[in-house]
């Protein structure tokens, strides 16, 4: 009674379907209640129309539990059909038996009330695995108050033919059920603000404590799952976020499939809550936005609510929940909706901010490695030409002052070498700058890399290097010469420069199936796996590279890199630090044998 | 004189300029090499290179003058700081890279005849 005089209140205090149907449901189960009590407390048996009534009654109850699995999901409009011809096939059929009911109209009474109640625990329970945080819950309950009637029913029905020194027991027990069928429809249909708070609670609260992680996921759309994720779990609802495109003026939305939708601001109820900056609630969708009412009947929205996400003056999206039908929601719900969108602005703010924080990082990155490399270029340039100045002037001024004398070979030898050696950088600078407009590889001609790799081999073993090449077969493709050798000559002397003296370099020259493969390897001191990935950039040296010890403007694997690609190849480095570094080529060899 | 440089070519080309008029020039191709030749035999001028791998130019000048040597030094460097350097190690005077005959030899002529230091 008491559940009752509480729905009814909501009922009357907001008049939908779903309150209605609550109070109906609720006031036939008083009834039934009322009418056995009264009859127990006057006496002898109940006049039989009373019977008859309260029959009638009682068939309804689960006629109107469909009506509210209507309210909550959705049912067949057959199904309601078919339940509304049974309902009065039992009432008619209990009317004309008067004045005693007969056992076929008794089972048939029963038998109603049990499948249609049963139909209606089956739907609560899909529904329930198919939501999500206190949505899921109520419809947990409901599913529970449905089970309990249905067991009720089955229990009160079957009293009758029950020996007499147990009916007393069946009855306590069906009165049990019933009393616990109404509360956890209660719970389930009309929770109280305590117990919906008290639900929400845990999602909440998971969801708040994740919050502080979130701006730190690698993308913004993972940011907006997780947003999504947490909002759907905190209200019971499906929700989405749009974010604002200052570029496009569009909201975006992310479908699951991850594609793109975008909204004209001020279309759509997501679209004029961002455009009004206000809340807005619709229980009848189809209705207040008839244009898209295809789309909610596909996608099973029967209700929509949309708040805008704003910080302080920026207007950064919206949020939208749906719903199957508006009884999903709570009015509570809005101030919910609003607290998740102020916690979903202030991530968004954040990785806006942190966003805003790595792009300043990487331009003074790059600002940094493009002085170091000025720096570094400046240096590797000067030194040889100081020895090539300074030593030219000085055989000169021999020249002018001793014509006589004998050459000073050691000196000419210092020019041409420190020469070679300036023009190897200026060389170096030039490509790089070409490998970013031009591109650097030009004509190709068939190319044996095992008898390359041998030629550079014999030039690089010096007294202080050994290089020996691992090759059983020629490996032929469509190269261009120049730049392979350059590419080859690059790695040796990478190899070389980063390792001890004497410890051996070693060039594999192999074909695996249709690329050339070349491995240049050495025992030296390795690159940090945190280098790793940039090594291949332009200015970049591995950290544990000693600047002063080896010169370098950290060119050489860039143009390596480029030459590579540019063949349709790849290249890539293996590297433990102190061990050494492997340095693997592969290039496409099908040309090659076209060309032979 | 000493001459001090990681790279062979200038330190062969500079050491054999200033021998050839008429220098005694000392040369050492790292910074502990010229720690060394100083305490063989004090130099009136020490021309030091000051990015070497291990000890570099300024290792070298504070090492000399926690030793109590007052030999000047001139720097050579190929840095655009070339002078900042010079100051923070207490120089007294810099050849900044690429550097000509004249260049070399005006710096040098300087400390030709000096006790080991200059005026």
């Amino acid at each position: 009674m008491l559940i009752f005089i509480s729905v009814a209140f909501h009922a009357v205090r907001q008049p939908t379907r779903a309150h209605t149907d609550m109070t109906l449901f609720f006031g036939t189960l008083a009834f039934v209640i009322l009418a056995s009590r009264i009859a127990t407390v006057g006496g002898g048996t109940p006049p039989p129309l009373l019977i008859a009534v309260e029959v009638a009654v009682l068939m309804a109850t689960p006629y109107i539990l469909l009506r509210l699995v209507d309210d909550f999901t959705h049912v067949r409009a057959l199904v309601k059909r078919v339940a509304e011809f049974g309902l009065a096939v039992g009432i008619v059929a209990t009317f004309a038996a008067l004045p005693e009911l007969p056992r076929p109209v008794i089972l048939y009474v029963v038998g109603y009330f049990f499948v249609v109640s049963i139909y209606c625990a089956i739907a609560f329970i899909r529904s329930a695995r198919n939501a999500r945080g206190v949505t899921r819950r109520r419809m947990e309950a409901i599913s529970l108050g449905s089970i309990l009637l249905g067991t009720d029913l089955l229990v009160v029905g079957l009293t009758p033919l029950a020996p007499d020194d147990s009916r007393a027991i069946f009855q306590a027990l069906g009165q049990l059920l019933g009393l616990s069928s109404a509360v956890a429809y209660y719970v389930g249909f009309a929770p109280p603000p305590i117990l919906r708070r008290a639900w929400q609670e845990p999602e909440l609260r998971s969801f708040l404590a994740r919050a502080a992680s979130l701006p730190r996921l690698p993308t913004t759309l993972d940011i907006v799952r997780e947003l999504e994720r947490g909002a759907a779990n905190s209200t019971g609802t499906a929700a989405r976020i749009g974010l604002w495109q200052e570029d496009t003026s569009k909201l975006r939305f992310w479908e699951d499939d991850d594609a793109i939708v975008d909204l004209e601001p001020g279309t759509h109820f997501a679209g004029r809550a961002f455009e009004l900056q206000r809340p807005i609630f619709s229980a009848d969708p189809i209705r207040d936005n008839p244009d898209s009412a295809a789309s909610y009947r596909s996608r099973n929205i029967g209700a929509v609510l949309a708040t805008p996400i704003t910080a302080g003056e920026r207007r950064l999206g919206v949020l939208a929940f749906s719903a199957a039908r508006a009884p999903i929601f709570a009015v509570s719900d809005i101030e919910l909706a609003g607290l998740l969108a102020d916690q979903a602005a202030v991530v968004l703010e954040s990785r806006v901010l942190i966003d805003h924080a790595t792009r300043v990082r990487a331009r003074e990155e790059a600002a940094r490695l493009k002085e170091d490399f000025l720096s570094a270029a400046a240096h590797d340039l000067k030194t040889p030409l100081t020895t090539v100045v300074a030593q030219a002037e000085f055989l000169e001024r021999r020249a002018v002052r001793e014509p006589t004398a004998p050459a000073d070979l050691a000196g000419i030898q210092r020019i041409v070498r420190e020469s070679k050696r300036l023009a190897g950088l200026v060389g170096d600078l030039l490509d790089a700058t070409r490998l970013e407009q031009s591109g650097l590889v030009g004509e190709r001609e068939p190319v044996d890399l095992a008898t390359l790799a041998q030629e550079i081999c014999a030039h690089d073993t010096v007294d202080r290097s050994i290089c020996r090449v691992e090759a059983s077969a020629p490996v032929v493709g469509a190269y261009d010469r120049r730049r392979v050798e350059q590419l080859l000559q690059n790695l040796v002397e990478n190899a070389r420069k980063y390792s001890p003296d004497l410890t051996p370099i070693k060039i594999k020259v192999w074909q695996e199936d249709s690329e050339a493969r070349v491995a240049v390897q050495d025992s030296g001191i390795g690159i940090p796996a945190a280098d790793l990935p940039r090594i291949f950039e332009r200015f970049s040296r591995a950290s544990n590279v000693d600047d002063k010890r080896f010169h370098g403007m950290g060119l050489g694997l860039f143009i390596c890199r480029g030459i590579v690609e540019e063949h349709g190849g790849r290249i890539w480095v293996e590297s433990e630090v102190g061990k050494g570094s492997t340095f693997h080529v592969a290039l496409p060899i099908a040309d090659g044998r076209r060309l032979n | 004189m000493l001459v001090v440089d990681d790279d062979t070519s200038i330190l062969d080309t500079v050491s054999s300029i200033l021998s050839g008029e008429g220098y005694d020039v000392m040369s050492a191709a790292s910074g502990q090499e010229a720690l060394a030749a100083v305490s063989r035999k004090q130099p009136v001028l020490i021309l030091l290179d000051m990015r070497m791998p291990v000890m570099d130019g300024w290792a070298v000048a504070r090492a000399l003058r926690e030793q109590g040597s007052r030999v000047p030094i001139v720097v050579m460097t190929a840095a655009e700081s070339a002078k900042r350097w010079a100051d923070e190690v207490g120089a007294e005077g810099y050849l900044a890279k690429p550097f000509g005959l004249d260049e070399l030899l005006a710096t040098v002529e300087r400390f030709r005849d000096h006790g080991g230091r200059a005026n």
